[in-house]
C-alpha cells in the first residue's frame, strides 16, 4: 500500500465534504475491491473516506411494491433478510452466492455497483430489475447508471445513497461460476415487471451489464423457456478470455436465461 | 528393491497403538497460529530481499547495471550469477536459481536486492537495468521437439539414442522400458485401439509460498531457517552453490505448509544466503503467489501416444506408450518415472513405453507427487477403458484379468514382490458404490494407479529422558503426519503411551545426513530406523535393569514398557519401569539413547484404484463430482486418519488437474494466470466428502508392513474423471483439463456427427 489520509465518515455531507476536500479520495464502501488494489500498488489514492460509521446508509425498508435498500447494506444483511427473501427472493438468492462468507459480510451493495465490475452479480440485479439508484443528489435509473468497464454515470463528488427496486411479479438470477474466481462467468436476470420483461446479462459484456433486447421481447410474447430459441440479435461485444471465448459466453446467456425463465415457475 | 525381510506377522497380530487415531501432536499449534512457518521467522537486523525476474521467455543476458541501485539508500547488496559457485556441482541448477548467460523462462531470476525494507528492495529492482536481446522462444512440447524450434540449449544432444546427434535440439533424452515383442502382441489382438492424449502442466498449490532467512556470520558460520521438504539436501545444494563447507552450514527446517513435492529443491535460499554474505546483516525473502507460479516447479505437462491390443476375452496381448513430457527450461522432467509407471498395473508379456523429456522455455519443474505417473496412466487407463466396453467386459474384470500380481515380471523391468493390486481392485469392485444407480447425464469412470515408493538415506535418533519419556529426533520434516506416526510406532515398541513420545524435526547439525521428505518414504524409512533405535534403547534398559538386580542381560525382557526378569531362576524382582530405568541412568552408565542409520532398501511399491460418478451439464459442459472413493493399499495404516488423508489429498489434487487446472501460456510466452484468481484449485464445496477404503497387504520391507501412502493417490484420478465424464458425455475427453467449454465443445462435435 501506498501512504493515504483516512477519515472514517460520520454522515454523507461529512463524507461529501471530505471527497471534495481531498485531492483524490475514494469512498471505501466495504473494500472488497479497494483494499486488495491497494495492497497491490495498483492505486494511490490521497484519502480514503470510509462510509462505515454512517449507520444512515445501512438497512432495508419495504413500502408497498419497492424495497429499498441502504447503499451501506452488506451482502449478508440482503441475503439473509426477510423482507428481501419475501419481495424480491431472486435477490437475496443473489446476494447469498456473491463472493464467500467473508466478502459477504463486508462487501455492500452500494460498493458494488458504484464500482461496476463487469463479472459482478448486482449490476445485472439493478439493471435486470429496473432498480433507481440514489444519490445524494439526485436518481438514477439503472439504464442511465451502468456506463462501461467500471465506469458509472456518479459524478466525481456523488455518492449512492440507497437503491429502490420495484417487486416484481417473478424473477430469477442464474449464474455460471467462473470456476477459478467464482465470478460470474455470464449471470442472467430474468425479471417479470408489471411494465414488460427485462433481462440483464453480467460477466460476458465487453462494455460490462446489458439487457438482451431479443430475449426481452420474446418473453414478453410467451413467458418460456423456448422463446429463447431465437436469434440474439443486436448482442454488444462479448467478453474473451482464458475462461471463455465470446461463443461460450454466447451460448451460457441463452442456457442461463432459459433455466432463470423456467425457475420463475 | 528387495530388502530385507523386516515384516514380523506375529507381531502384527495384537498391535497396541499403531492403527489407532491419536491427537495430532502439531494440530494445537497450527489451528492457534502458534506454529512457525517459512515468513514467520525473523532475526534482529534482518534485510529483506527481493528478486528481479525476467519478463521474457528467452533472452541473452547482456549485461546488468545494478549501480543506481546499490547507490540506493537503504540498500545493502546486489548479487547476481557472479556471487555463486560457477563450480557448483548441479549446474542446472546453479542456472536456475539466477540465470548466467541467457533467461529462459519469465520469471528467471537475473539479480537480488537486500534492502532495510521489502519497499526499498521492491524500488530498487526497478533501478537495476538488464540489457536483452529477446530470443524466439517454444513453450508447447511437441513444438519444442520440432526440427527448427528455438533451441534453448547450444549443448543439449539427445542422451540415449544410438548415437549422439549431430545436431543440439531440445530433447535431453529418450529413455525405453519394456519387455517382449509388441508387434507380435498386436498380431494377435482381436481389437486394436490406439490414442493421443494431452496433460496440462499444474502446480503443487501448496498455500504456503516459498520462504528463508538466511545469516551469514563474518567468519563464515551460517544458518538458514526455511520452509522445505529436505533440509539436508537444502544445506548440500546451498553449500555447494555458495561455495562452501557442509559443516559451516545450519539448516532448520520450518513448519510446512504443503509441499507435495515442489518443495525437494532449491529457489529462493541460495540468493538469501548470497545476498547475507555479501551484505553482513541476515536477509528473509519471501515469494509472492506470482514467484511460485512463474519461478518455482510446477509439474510436467505431455503430449502422448498409447496403443493396447486385447483379445476379444480380455487378454490384453500388447501394450505401447510413446509420451513427450516437457519440464520447463532445464532436462528433468519425469519422462522416464512416467514410461515406468504407464503399464505398472498389468502382467504383460509384450510392453513398450518410450518416452522424451523435453526443454521449453517454462520454469524447470520439480517433483509432484507421484512424478510423471499420472499422466501415463491417464493415457493407458483411457484407453483400457475403452478396450473394456469395446468388447463389453466389465472395466474391473478387464483389469483383474490382467492385474499384476506378486511375483508378475513389472513393466519396467524388475520383478514384483508381494503387492496389493488384486486386493484393491477386487475391494473396489465389491464397494457399494460400484453398485449404486446413475442418472441420466451420469457417468462412471474407474482407473488404477502405481507408484514405486523409497527408501534411501536415514539417519534417527531416541532419547530416553530422565522421567522416562521419549523424544524422537528425525531428519524428515512432516508434510503428512509423520511426527504422529513415529511416536506411534516408537509408543507400540517401547510399550507406552503415544502421550509420553514427542518427535522433532532436528536441524542438520543434529543428525547424520537424510535424504529430503519425499518418495512417500518417511513412515518407512524413519519409521523404520526408530523402530530399531528403539529396539536398541530397549536393548539397553535390559541391561541397566539386569546390572541394578545383579542379573545377567540375557535374563531380562522388556513388557509392558517395563523390564522383567525372564523367569523364577532369574530372580525375584518386580519389574522395573522405563521410569525407574531413566531415573537411576546415572547410576548405571549415564544416558539411554537408541539411534539407527542407513540407507533404507524395501519400501515396499504401492497400487490403489478409484471410483468416481460425475453429471456432465450437456448445456455448459461443467462436471459436477456425485461421488469419489478410493481404494488403496497401505501395507499397514501406522494412523488411519492421516492414510485417509493422503488418500483423499491426492484424489483432490488429481481432480484438479483432470477438471481445471492448468498453466496458460499467451503466444508472448508469459503465463497467463498465476494467480489464484485465475488458476483454480478444487476447494471443500467443489468436492463431495471423498470415501475411503484401506487394504493393508503388508509390506514384508518393514516390520510393521508399512508402504508409503502419500503420492498413489494421485495417479488414477486424471483416467478416472476421464473415464466417468466421458461416460457421462457420451464422447471420449483425452485432453486435460476437462474445463466446461471444452466439454461442451466435444458434447456438440458428437451432436453434428450424428445429425
Amino acid at each position: 500500500m501506498y501512504e493515504f489520509n483516512y477519515h472514517k465518515a460520520s454522515s454523507v455531507s461529512d463524507a461529501e465534504q471530505a471527497l471534495r476536500n481531498a485531492s483524490d479520495g475514494k469512498i471505501v464502501a466495504g473494500g472488497q475491491t479497494l483494499l486488495p488494489t491497494l495492497k497491490q500498488r495498483l492505486a494511490s489514492p490521497s484519502d480514503l473516506i470510509d462510509l462505515g460509521g454512517c449507520s444512515e446508509l445501512c438497512g432495508i425498508s419495504v413500502d408497498g411494491d419497492t424495497v429499498t435498500i441502504g447503499a451501506m447494506t452488506t451482502h449478508a444483511m440482503v441475503a439473509n433478510s426477510a423482507e428481501v427473501q419475501s419481495a424480491i427472493p431472486a435477490l437475496a438468492g443473489l446476494a447469498s452466492n456473491i463472493g464467500d462468507a467473508q466478502v459477504r459480510n463486508l462487501g455492500t451493495i452500494g460498493g458494488s455497483i458504484a464500482n461496476n465490475d463487469p463479472a459482478a452479480d448486482y449490476p445485472a440485479a439493478c439493471l435486470g430489475l429496473g432498480a433507481v439508484i440514489v444519490t445524494d443528489k439526485r436518481e438514477i435509473v439503472a439504464d442511465d447508471f451502468f456506463t462501461g468497464l467500471f465506469e458509472t454515470a456518479l459524478d466525481e463528488h456523488e455518492i449512492i445513497t440507497a437503491i429502490r427496486f420495484p417487486k416484481p411479479e417473478k424473477a430469477c438470477y442464474q449464474k455460471f461460476p467462473n470456476p477459478a474466481s467464482r465470478y460470474a462467468l455470464v449471470g442472467v436476470m430474468v425479471a417479470k415487471m408489471s411494465s414488460g420483461v427485462r433481462v440483464a446479462v453480467t460477466g460476458a459484456g465487453a462494455d460490462g451489464v446489458f439487457r438482451v433486447d431479443a430475449f426481452e421481447s420474446a418473453l414478453d410474447g410467451s413467458f418460456s423457456a423456448s422463446s429463447l430459441d431465437i436469434e440474439m440479435v443486436h448482442l454488444p461485444d462479448l467478453l474473451e478470455d482464458i475462461h471463455g471465448s465470446p461463443g461460450y459466453r454466447e451460448n451460457l446467456i441463452r442456457v442461463m436465461g432459459k433455466r432463470a425463465v423456467e425457475a420463475c415457475g | 528393491m528387495a530388502g530385507n525381510q523386516e515384516f514380523d506377522a506375529d507381531r502384527a497380530q495384537d498391535f497396541r497403538v499403531v492403527g489407532t487415531r491419536p491427537a495430532r501432536p502439531d494440530g494445537m499449534d497450527k489451528v492457534t497460529g502458534k506454529a512457525r512457518f517459512g515468513a514467520d521467522m525473523n532475526m534482529p537486523g534482518q534485510l529483506i530481499g527481493k528478486i528481479l525476474r525476467s519478463p521474457h521467455p528467452h533472452a541473452r543476458i547482456k549485461s546488468i547495471d545494478a549501480s543506481e541501485a546499490l547507490a540506493m539508500p537503504g540498500v545493502k547488496a546486489v548479487v547476481t550469477a557472479e556471487d555463486f559457485n560457477a563450480d557448483a556441482k548441479d549446474r542446472d541448477v546453479l542456472t536456475n536459481i539466477m540465470a548466467r548467460d541467457k533467461a529462459l523462462y519469465e520469471g528467471h531470476a537475473v539479480a537480488a536486492v537486500a534492502a532495510t525494507s521489502r519497499i526499498k528492495a521492491q524500488q530498487a529492482l526497478k533501478r537495476i537495468k538488464v540489457n536483452y536481446e529477446i530470443l524466439p522462444h517454444v513453450t508447447d512440447v511437441d513444438a519444442a521437439m520440432q526440427p527448427d524450434a528455438p533451441i534453448l540449449h547450444d549443448d543439449m544432444f539427445t542422451q540415449g539414442l544410438d548415437e549422439k546427434p549431430a545436431k543440439p535440439s531440445n530433447i535431453n533424452a529418450r529413455h525405453e522400458f519394456g519387455h517382449g515383442d509388441v508387434e507380435k502382441g498386436f498380431a494377435q489382438a482381436d481389437i486394436v485401439i490406439e490414442r493421443d492424449f494431452k496433460t496440462a502442466a499444474t502446480h503443487q498449490g501448496y498455500i504456503e509460498p516459498h520462504a528463508c532467512v538466511a545469516n551469514v556470520g563474518a567468519d563464515g558460520m551460517s544458518e538458514l531457517w526455511v520452509c522445505t521438504q529436505g533440509h539436508f539436501h537444502v544445506r548440500s545444494q546451498c553449500a555447494s552453490l555458495l561455495g562452501m563447507d557442509v559443516s559451516r552450514l545450519r539448516v532448520t527446517a520450518s513448519e510446512i505448509g504443503g509441499g507435495f513435492g515442489g518443495k525437494t529443491t532449491v529457489f529462493i535460499e541460495p540468493v538469501a544466503l548470497a545476498l547475507s554474505r555479501k551484505a553482513g546483516r541476515p536477509v528473509k525473502l519471501v515469494m509472492t503467489r506470482e514467484e511460485v507460479f512463474k519461478a518455482s516447479g510446477p509439474t510436467a505437462s505431455s503430449s502422448m501416444r498409447v496403443k493396447i491390443g486385447v483379445k476379444k476375452d480380455g487378454t490384453i496381448t500388447a501394450g505401447e506408450a510413446s509420451l513427450n513430457y516437457q519440464g520447463g527450461a532445464f532436462p528433468g522432467a519425469p519422462a522416464d518415472f512416467g514410461a515406468m509407471s504407464a503399464f505398472a498395473c498389468y502382467d504383460l508379456e509384450n510392453v513398450k513405453a518410450v518416452a522424451f523429456d523435453v526443454v521449453t522455455n517454462r520454469p524447470k519443474g520439480a517433483a509432484y507427487r507421484a512424478p510423471g505417473a499420472p499422466m501415463s496412466v491417464f493415457a493407458v487407463e483411457s484407453v483400457v477403458d475403452e478396450l473394456a466396453k469395446e468388447i463389453g467386459m466389465d472395466p474391473f474384470d478387464l483389469r483383474l484379468k490382467n492385474a499384476a500380481r506378486d511375483g508378475s515380471k513389472s513393466s519396467y523391468g524388475p520383478k514384483f514382490g508381494k503387492i496389493g493390486l488384486v486386493a484393491c481392485l477386487e475391494a473396489a469392485k465389491a464397494h457399494p458404490h460400484y453398485a449404486a444407480p446413475l442418472g441420466p447425464n451420469q457417468g462412471r469412470g474407474v482407473a488404477s494407479g502405481f507408484w514405486f515408493n523409497f527408501g534411501g538415506e536415514t539417519c534417527s535418533n531416541l532419547n530416553v529422558n530422565e522421567d522416562g519419556t521419549i523424544t524422537l529426533a528425525v531428519g524428515t520434516p512432516d508434510i503428512g503426519g509423520s511426527r504422529a506416526s513415529m511416536c506411534i510406532m516408537v509408543a507400540e515398541e517401547l510399550e507406552v503411551p503415544y502421550e509420553r513420545v514427542r518427535a522433532i524435526v532436528a536441524d542438520t547439525s543434529a543428525l547424520g545426513f537424510n535424504d529430503t521428505t519425499e518418495g512417500s518414504r518417511v513412515t518407512f524409512s524413519s519409521g523404520m530406523a526408530l523402530i530399531k533405535a528403539a529396539r536398541k534403547a530397549k536393548e539397553e534398559m535390559c541391561k541397566r535393569a539386569a546390572m541394578m538386580w545383579d542379573i545377567p542381560a540375557e535374563a531380562v525382557y522388556w513388557a509392558e514398557g517395563a523390564a522383567h526378569p525372564s523367569g523364577p531362576n532369574a530372580g525375584d524382582f518386580e519389574p522395573m519401569t522405563i521410569e525407574e530405568i531413566a531415573g537411576s541412568a546415572a547410576k548405571t552408565g549415564g544416558p539411554i539413547a537408541g539411534h539407527h542409520e542407513y540407507n533404507a532398501d524395501g519400501a515396499g511399491v504401492s497400487f490403489g484404484t478409484h471410483i468416481v460418478d460425475t453429471e456432465v451439464d450437456p448445456e455448459t459442459g461443467y462436471v459436477k463430482i456425485l461421488r469419489y472413493t478410493v481404494v488403496q493399499d497401505a501395507g499397514k495404516a501406522i494412523h488411519p486418519d492421516y492414510v485417509e488423508g493422503q488418500f483423499q489429498g491426492g484424489a483432490v489434487q488429481g481432480i484438479g488437474w483432470a477438471l481445471n487446472e492448468e498453466y496458460i501460456y499467451g503466444e508472448d510466452g508469459r503465463l497467463q494466470n498465476a494467480t489464484f484468481l485465475d488458476y483454480r484449485l478444487p476447494v471443500a464445496s467443489d468436492l463431495p466428502m471423498i470415501d475411503t477404503v484401506i487394504v493393508e497387504v503388508p509390506n514384508p520391507g518393514h516390520p510393521y508392513g508399512v508402504r508409503g501412502v502419500g503420492e498413489t493417490g494421485i495417479v488414477p484420478p486424471l483416467a478416472a474423471l476421464a473415464n466417468s465424464v466421458s461416460a457421462a458425455a457420451g464422447v471420449r475427453l483425452t485432453d486435460l483439463p476437462m474445463s466446461p467449454p471444452k466439454v461442451l465443445k466435444a458434447i456438440g462435435a458428437t451432436k453434428l456427427a450424428a445429425e
